[in-house]
Order: structure tokens, then sequence, then C-alpha cells
């Protein structure tokens, strides 16, 4: 049993570094690598990307397309569904159940932005 | 109850999370492979920490508790196991988690490993993680044996780690539904702090028993008995118990205020107390020059190596190996005392006849006991007890219970050697005094 901790123990540290020098290595992503950066789009231009074979949600002002990204998501595809196409900062702060969304993942979030939602929302 | 089932039980409690965790999942969890991370990741969380909060519950030491489980040292080596597995799956919860995230990018891989400083629900979580790994290093012989008081003092931390383990849980955990979410984690909690605070606050104040070292006999040149006469109540326990017994001589050169755990030698129906201590560690050496008079806490009793510890109803088969003897001391001083006949077979192991402690109280008692036969084996003379020395000395050891206490080479050949013989295991008692 010792060995087998130790060895999970020089593994973990081991895996940690591995990861920090790849991302260490890897150019920075930009954030709105996706698509048309900068945009400012309507709420009814959102809508218009309600499925999700094609996801689009407003969060606090900005625009994301969150569709390639919904596969990734742990819950299923079913919890997002409704959102897209809508302004979805409730989702995204509350999770549906009063609990917000890690640093990490608002962070994720960025690399799917498009744009600004327009300053009178529709 | 068996012991062994109380101990599966312990298992099954520990792994219920894990289980209404996997319930809860639905086909998204297994949809790709990122997505199997991902669950993978968050189920060896869930699973680690209700292990270490079991391990913690298990720690509490509460005297009469250890007995369905066949004893303290039998408690703390399924408490061992649940922290070496709460340790492996831990350090596996954020690396599985990272790899999930590599699915989109390596930045986020890295980002989940090492995520923003604002991001304090993952960061207590490595808090916990990293004292986890201080506190378990010794546990595990990371970095070489340690001293047994180091151990304990590295030990304590688990407290803290403990707590922030919840607080990250608490903060990020969903894969069950709130309310059960909440629940669940709460009542494991609950009892872990309550185990916890037993053993730090209560189990001072109310669990010791104030003593006088009273008299002090030397054994053997490394080998000490001493009596302790109680201040008030007596310590109720049965023969082959243990205790922790705290010295308070402030001429100690080692060990003082610090617990440390004896087997008791005494009969239970004797006012007095009596411990044999072997000089084995620094504290333990400096107890061998005790001054009579000293204050003694005692704490327990704790263990259950006997199944009848008053009488003899079926015949036995004891091998003790040095120190080893000393429950079974306890054993024949009592049912000496209560004028018991004793169909037992005993094997007194030591190195050569110097060693041989309690000599002539031994025969004395042997002698006095009907149907006790004793014999002495000489590791110098005759090497490792083997299946025909045990054959010679005790023909019908097939049909005796047997009693094993010595250091664990002894144990494990004697077991051999007993299964040999066609001894069922559950017939096979055993008292280790390794407590790692």
């Amino acid at each position: 049993m010792k060995q087998a901790v130790y060895t999970i123990f020089v593994a973990f540290w081991a895996c940690v570094l591995t990861v920090v020098a790849l991302d260490a290595l890897t150019p920075a992503a930009e954030a709105g690598d996706g698509q048309e950066t900068k945009s400012t789009f309507t709420l009814a231009e959102v809508a218009e990307h309600d499925r999700l074979e094609d996801c689009w949600m407003a969060i606090e002002g900005h625009v994301y397309d969150f569709t390639a990204y919904i596969d990734q998501h742990p819950t299923p595809p079913e919890v997002l569904e409704p959102w897209c196409g809508t302004e979805a900062t409730e989702g995204m702060r509350t999770k549906g159940y009063g609990r917000d969304h890690s640093e990490r993942a608002w962070q994720m979030a960025e690399q799917y932005r498009v744009g600004s939602l327009a300053e009178n929302g529709n | 109850m068996s012991a062994r089932t109380a101990h599966r039980l312990v298992w099954l409690a520990a792994l219920l999370p894990s289980v209404i965790f996997l319930a809860h999942l639905d086909a998204s969890a297994i949809a790709s492979t990122s997505a199997v991370l991902n669950s993978t990741g968050r189920l060896t969380g869930v699973a680690g920490l209700s292990m270490l909060l079991m391990a913690a519950i298990l720690s509490a030491r509460v005297p009469g508790f250890d007995r369905p489980f066949g004893g303290l040292t039998r408690l703390w080596r399924t408490h061992h196991l649940l922290g070496a597995w709460s340790l492996i799956l831990l350090l596996l919860h954020p690396v599985l988690l990272a790899f999930s995230a590599a699915g989109a990018s390596i930045d986020s891989a890295a980002a989940t490993l090492l995520p923003p400083l604002s991001d304090l629900a993952s960061w207590s979580g490595w808090a916990a993680l990293v004292l986890m790994m201080i506190f378990l290093a010794p546990s595990f012989s990371f970095f070489g044996r340690p001293r047994y008081e180091r151990w304990k003092k590295i030990h304590r931390l688990a407290g803290p780690a403990v707590a922030l383990a919840l607080v990250h849980d608490f903060w990020l955990s969903r894969g069950l539904p709130t309310w059960l979410d909440i629940a669940l984690w709460s009542a494991l909690a609950l009892l872990a702090v309550g185990a916890v605070g037993w053993r730090f606050v209560f189990s001072r104040r109310i669990g010791r028993l104030a003593y006088t070292v009273s008299e002090v006999t030397a054994v053997a040149n490394n080998v000490v008995e001493l009596s302790l006469e109680p201040h008030g109540r007596k310590l109720r326990h049965e023969a082959g118990n243990f205790i922790y017994l705290t010295l308070e001589d402030a001429s100690l050169a080692a060990g003082r205020g610090e617990e440390h755990p004896y087997t008791l030698s005494s009969s239970p129906d004797e006012r007095q107390l009596r411990v044999a201590i072997k000089s084995l560690g620094d504290a333990s050496r400096a107890t061998q020059t005790i001054r009579p008079g000293t204050t003694a806490r005692v704490e327990g009793p704790y263990g259950r190596f006997f199944v009848t510890p008053d009488r003899v109803p079926e015949p036995e088969l004891w091998v003790a190996g040095g120190i080893g003897v000393t429950p079974f001391l306890a054993r024949m001083r009592h049912l000496q005392r209560r004028g018991e006949t004793a169909d037992v077979c005993m094997i007194f192991c030591v190195q050569d006849p110097a060693r041989e402690i309690f000599a002539t109280e031994l025969q004395n008692l042997a002698d006095q006991l009907e149907g006790f036969r004793l014999n002495i084996h000489y590791f110098y003379r005759e090497g490792p007890l083997s299946g025909s020395y045990l054959d010679e000395a005790c023909p019908d050891i097939s049909r005796r219970s047997v009693y094993i206490c010595g250091p664990e080479p002894l144990n494990a050949l004697v077991q051999q050697h007993a299964a040999a013989a066609g001894i069922a295991a559950s017939r096979i008692h055993t008292e280790e005094f390794e407590l790692l």
C-alpha cells in the first residue's frame, strides 16, 4: 500500500508539472478567437441561434457562441438548450439552483465570446 | 455481528456517497472522452472525501467503540486503508479534471489545475490536498520512518485538511440534488467533527482517569513493570486490553505528558493496574528510570483480544513473542486469581534465556493453572518457529483456537502454520503492537 500511495504521489506532481509546462509552451489563445470579434449584436440576432446545433447566449452584456462547447459541458445538453438564443446571465450565475459558475468556467467562456450585446438590448 | 461484517459496513458507508453520485449520472457523463474524464474526476473527489471523513470518524478512540470491530488496532488498520485510498483518489481528482478540460485546450487544463487566485473554492481544495500530502507522508513513509510523537503531531494537520476539503466540497459539489448533497455531507461532516471533538476535547477531560505510579519493578535490563494506584474511580477492563498512558514526571528525559499505548498486564480483579514497558523508543526508554509517586493519566480500555477473557471454555493455543507476552500474562494472572482451569498450550518465543521476561512468574502461574502447558522457544537455538516444533509442543493444535501477540514476522509465521493445520481464520486471533 505504501508503494502504491507513493507512486500516485509522484505521478500527481509529474502530471501537474507536465500540464503547466505544456501550457507555458503553447501560445496563448486570444479571447474571441471564434468569429466576428468585437461585433455588436441585438437580442433579436442572438435569438436566431436558439438550437443546440447553433447556440448563442447573451451574458452580462457579452455574446457567446457555445455551439462547439455544448458537448463538453458537464450537464446534459437539454439543460442548456432552453438558454440557447436568450439572455442567459441568470443561468450562468445560478446554474439553476443558486450557485455561480466557477471562476474557471467564466474564464473558459471567454474563448467562445463573439461580441457584445447592443446597448438597448433589442 | 462479526468484526469482518462491521468493517465491511464501514467501507459500505464510505462508498455510499459515490454510489448515490453514480446513480445520478446520465448518458452525457459518458458521451465523450472528455466527459468520461470529467465524471471520473468528480467521482474520485466524492469517493476521496467520503473516505477521508470516514477515516476521521474512526479516529475518535471512544473506549468500547472499537469492540465490534475486533479491537482498536484492527479499527486503525481500516482507518489507515481509508486514508490511503482517500489520498490516492484525491490526488487523481484534480488531474482527471484537468485532463478533461484539456479536451477544450491546454490553457483550460492549466486553468483547472491553477485557477485565478480569486477562485477560493478551488484553492481551498488545493490547500486541503497539500495538507494531506504533508500529514500522510509520515504514515506512508514517504521520506523514511518518523518518530512516533513527531508523526502524531504532523497527523494533527488532518483537522484543517478535512475542514478545507469540506469548504471545497460545499462550494463546488453539484453531482447530487442540492438537499441530498447538503444532507449527506453535513451528516458525514458532523460525525467527523464529533469524533475529532471527542478525541481532543472531551476524552482529555472526562475520558482520562488519574493514577499514581506506586511501584516500579525491573523485569529485565530493558523492561519495567509499573503498578498504578487509582486516585478515585478505577478503570474497568478485561484481560488483554490496552490503555493510553500519560506520565507526568518532570524528570523524564523524553515522553513527558505524551500518551503512549501499553497493554495491561494485571488481572481486571486487581485494585491496581500494571503495565510492562519495554525500551523500544525514546519515551519507553525514559520510562525505565521513572520514580514511584509520578502522576499518570489512563485512557481506555481498548482492544478485544480474547473472545472469553475470564475463562477458557475451549482449548486454546497461545503464541507470545517477547514483550508480546503481556496480554497472556494478564490473562494467566486473572485465571489464576479466579481459580479457573485452562486447557492452554502456550509457546513463549524469545531470543535467548536472558530475554525470557517474567520467567519465574510464568512458570508458577502455569503450574497453578490446571491443564496449562508452557513451552519456551529460543530463537538463537531453534531458529524461526517451525511447524514441527508446534506439532511437538502442541500435538492437538487443530482443535484449538489460536491467539498470537508478537512481532509481525512471528505473527505471519504462526498464522501460516495454523492455517496449514486446518484452523479456520475465524479462530485465529492476533494483536499487533505495530500501529503503522
